[in-house]
């Protein structure tokens, strides 16, 4: 072996060696060692954002699948009413999140639930007075984790 | 520098079995500076094997033939770049670059997840150092590309088929494949093995899927044009077992990424998804090992030693620890929701995974059944291109009528009617273009002609679709900008009908002729005039180039040669066809010669028509790709909103 490949496997060594015990190195008495892994709480909460993210993602494909003519005006009156109440129900559940992650101001007109306006009242069924108008729908569907809280949309009586 | 390649390998294996181990037990026992402390191992252990891949590179550039590897796969006369190329020309060249892409693939996913999935990411280090173990192992032990010799004052050169720049791209591509479905898989453990199976490590890993499948993809299509280009057979896909092997996982990869949308919008298939993803990642490494073992007969298994047996071992345990896995988790992994109608989206992704599923089991069936015939009877039978052919036309066709269907069909439930009226413009198309098609005399191969009318049918959906939700949303920019998956996804989807027509055309509808001519004869053939004039031979320190020279004129006038090349370093021959291609009809005049020493040459003939759209469907495809996995900051600050109110708190 050459010299130089002796050096550079000592120094490979101990740089790995270093990185390898960096975190030990850095906070060699820790007050806590423990992986912050979710608390059962969190992990309920996490399932209530995952269950909004869902509501509110059918709600918005349903709009942007009435509107792209993929299902007909009979079919959407009759889902829309559910699905708001769901969306409504979901919101509802993962209440005032006043621990979210400040959103940039250049984001305002998408905001996301964590500052989202009151939560609408749900639309009443389709068989109770006139159809609900389609709320406009900014966007085509998104995947759930690029969703945006449509504006709540008054139904027209 | 061998010392140092091979030092740098045991660090390598030492950093990767600390991942496993150390990662592990933090994990297990909830410790954060363990876990952190092997999440760096995990980062260094990319490091240090790119020392060795580094010593690997230098000594095949400078021709160092102390080094077995460099002396097996390089000669004096390579040029420097595909002497540099040669790193996965070999076996432990190969596998070296196996280990590299998968430290730096896993290194990347925890490093950029450290944050936000912390909990996650300690169970993922385990299980990639896990695999990055087995790798190392196998080159520190069993096969290391750092053997040394006393110099010979040559090397043998590298394979003639292997000097051929798509052969420099392909195998690193599909690397980049098979490996980065070693991601997924490790998120989908590391979320069963936390007992965490909420949506994070599809979020998490939704791009490296992407990206994966994407390399896979393009790999075959890049090997593909190789076959057609280099091998000189005629065609660009022989079923042989490697290229299924590649085939397999990227079918997986393509179910999980269509069924995983139904998990992300509905709660439901969590099994089925995990199931995908573990599929994937074992049909990957069973790839590696048909490439490495003599267990097939291919082109491709130009490795044979006894390494086939250790990874079979792997493939075997590690498909044992992901069924016990799911198993273990079942009762987290239940659906709280069912499918609302069989006339929705979900339904037709289903479909599409049936479909998609089937026709992967089917390929292995194929690659599987000469070994088991092997160990049965004794004997060896094959499975040839009627099996390949029948299952193809069986399963990918309904695939591609599901392709333009899906998308035309509303979530959770639509009705005939509003399917009728959705499809109208589609089928409509479709029938005239079939009607077209026949009255052009496209009959003569009904598959071929249902191919065609199949890929009208949804080439006109995505217009549909993407004409709707322009009106829709006012511009197309809009449209795409705001859900980049979905019309990057329709832009896939029309590489796949691009890919559906060239393979259709060159197929069903090539044509193919073969005769013998002496210097001066002439033969006439689909509209050309081929006149034969005589043979050249030139000497070049490579190889002796012999040339038989052929005059066309018809649907195309100019020259063409074609022969045969015989190697000097490694003494093979190696054929050379003449390509003509016809832009505007899409179509290659192909042309193979086999030169006899009488001064007579047997000359074959093919008209490949429309076979040119598959080379384009590669280059659409990744485009598509790109579309739908280009980064989105407002996904990013949305999953961050999503993430961090469990961080913040803990």
């Amino acid at each position: 072996m050459t010299a130089a490949g002796v050096v550079l496997g000592v120094v490979l060594a101990a740089a790995v060696v270093v990185v390898v015990a960096l975190p030990f190195l850095r906070d060699p008495a820790p007050a806590d060692d423990r992986l912050d892994a979710p608390t059962p709480a969190e992990e309920q909460r996490l399932a209530l954002a995952e269950e909004r993210d869902r509501a509110l993602g059918a709600l918005k494909e349903l709009e942007f699948d009435h509107r792209t003519g993929k299902i007909t005006d009979e079919d959407y009156r009759r889902d829309v009413g559910p699905l708001r109440q769901r969306a409504a129900a979901a919101l509802r559940r993962i209440g005032e999140p006043s621990d979210a992650v400040p959103e940039p101001r250049s984001d305002r007109e998408e905001r996301d639930v964590t500052d989202a306006q009151p939560v609408p009242e749900p639309a009443p069924p389709p068989d109770e007075g006139t159809p609900p108008t389609p709320a406009p729908v900014p966007e085509p569907y998104p995947p759930p984790d690029e969703i945006t809280i449509p504006s709540p949309t008054p139904p027209q009586e | 520098m061998a010392d140092l390649g091979r030092a740098a390998l045991v660090v390598t294996l030492g950093l990767a079995l600390y991942a496993l181990v150390a990662g592990g037990y933090a994990a297990h026992t909830n410790r954060r500076r363990l876990a952190d402390s092997a999440r760096n191992a995990l980062v260094c252990a990319f490091g240090s094997t790119l020392v060795a891949a580094l010593v690997l590179l230098a000594a095949l550039a400078r021709h160092d033939f102390s080094f077995q590897y460099v002396a097996a796969h390089t000669n004096r006369t390579l040029s420097t770049g595909y002497a540099l190329s040669a790193l996965w020309a070999g076996q432990e060249g190969s596998l070296l670059l196996w280990l590299l892409i998968l430290t730096g693939y896993g290194a990347l996913a925890v490093f950029v997840n450290r944050t936000l999935l912390r909990d996650l990411v300690a169970w993922v280090v385990p299980v990639l150092g896990g695999v990055a173990s087995f790798f190392a192992f196998v080159l520190v032990a069993v096969a290391s590309p750092f053997k040394t010799q006393v110099p010979p004052v040559d090397g043998a050169g590298l394979t003639a088929s292997l000097q051929n720049p798509y052969m420099v791209a392909h195998p690193p591509m599909l690397y980049l494949g098979y490996v980065g479905l070693a991601v997924p898989f490790a998120f989908a453990a590391g979320a069963l093995l936390s007992g965490r199976t909420d949506e994070r490590w599809i979020v998490a890993t939704r791009r490296w899927t992407l990206a994966a499948w994407t390399f896979l993809g393009f790999g075959q299509i890049l090997g593909a044009h190789w076959a057609y280009v280099e091998v000189g057979w005629g065609g660009y896909y022989a079923w042989d077992p490697v290229e299924n092997a590649a085939l397999m996982p990227w079918l997986a990869a393509t179910a999980f990424l269509h069924s995983v949308m139904i998990q992300e919008r509905k709660g439901m298939l969590k099994v089925w998804n995990v199931v995908l993803v573990a599929l994937a990642f074992e049909l990957s490494v069973f790839g590696t090992f048909l490439t490495r073992s003599d267990v097939v007969n291919s082109i491709h298994s130009f490795a044979k030693s006894p390494i086939g047996g250790w990874f079979l071992a792997f493939v075997v345990i590690s498909s044992l620890f992901s069924l016990a896995l799911i198993l273990l988790r079942l009762p987290l992994l239940k659906a709280r929701t069912k499918l609302e109608s069989a006339l929705s989206r979900e339904a037709t992704f289903l479909y599409n995974n049936l479909l998609l599923v089937a026709l992967c089991l089917t390929v292995l069936w194929g690659v599987l059944f000469p070994v088991l015939t092997q160990l049965v009877k004794g004997e060896t039978r094959t499975i040839g291109r009627p099996y390949y052919d029948f299952f193809l036309r069986a399963f990918g066709l309904p695939l591609l009528l599901l392709m333009g269907i899906g998308p035309l069909i509303a979530w959770r439930r639509t009705s005939v009617r509003a399917l009728l009226r959705t499809l109208a413009w589609p089928i409509g198309v479709s029938v005239v273009c079939g009607a077209a098609l026949v009255l052009a005399g496209a009959g003569s191969s009904r598959p071929g002609l249902i191919a065609y009318t199949f890929s009208a049918f949804v080439l006109a959906t995505i217009v549909v679709e993407v004409v709707r939700g322009t009106r829709a949303v006012g511009s197309v920019f809009t449209l795409v900008a705001r859900n980049r998956r979905r019309y990057g996804g329709y832009v896939v989807h029309a590489a796949v009908v691009l890919l559906a027509i060239g393979i259709a055309g060159s197929s069903a509808y090539g044509r193919s002729t073969e005769q013998r001519l002496l210097p001066g004869q002439t033969m006439r053939f689909d509209g050309y005039r081929l006149t034969y004039r005589g043979v050249t031979r030139v000497n070049t320190p490579q190889a002796l180039e012999t040339r038989a020279h052929l005059d066309v004129s018809g649907r195309w006038n100019g020259s063409i040669a074609t022969g045969t090349n015989d190697y000097k370093f490694p003494p093979e021959p190696n054929k050379k066809v003449a390509i003509e291609t016809d832009w505007l009809r899409g179509e290659d005049l192909y042309v193979i010669a086999d030169i006899r020493n009488s001064g007579a040459v047997y000359f074959t003939v093919l008209v490949k028509p429309l076979v040119n759209l598959i080379w384009l469907a590669g280059i659409v495809f990744v485009l598509g790709s790109l579309v739908a996995m280009w980064p989105d900051a407002r996904e990013q600050r949305r999953l961050v909103t999503r993430l961090a109110p469990a961080r913040a708190s803990a």
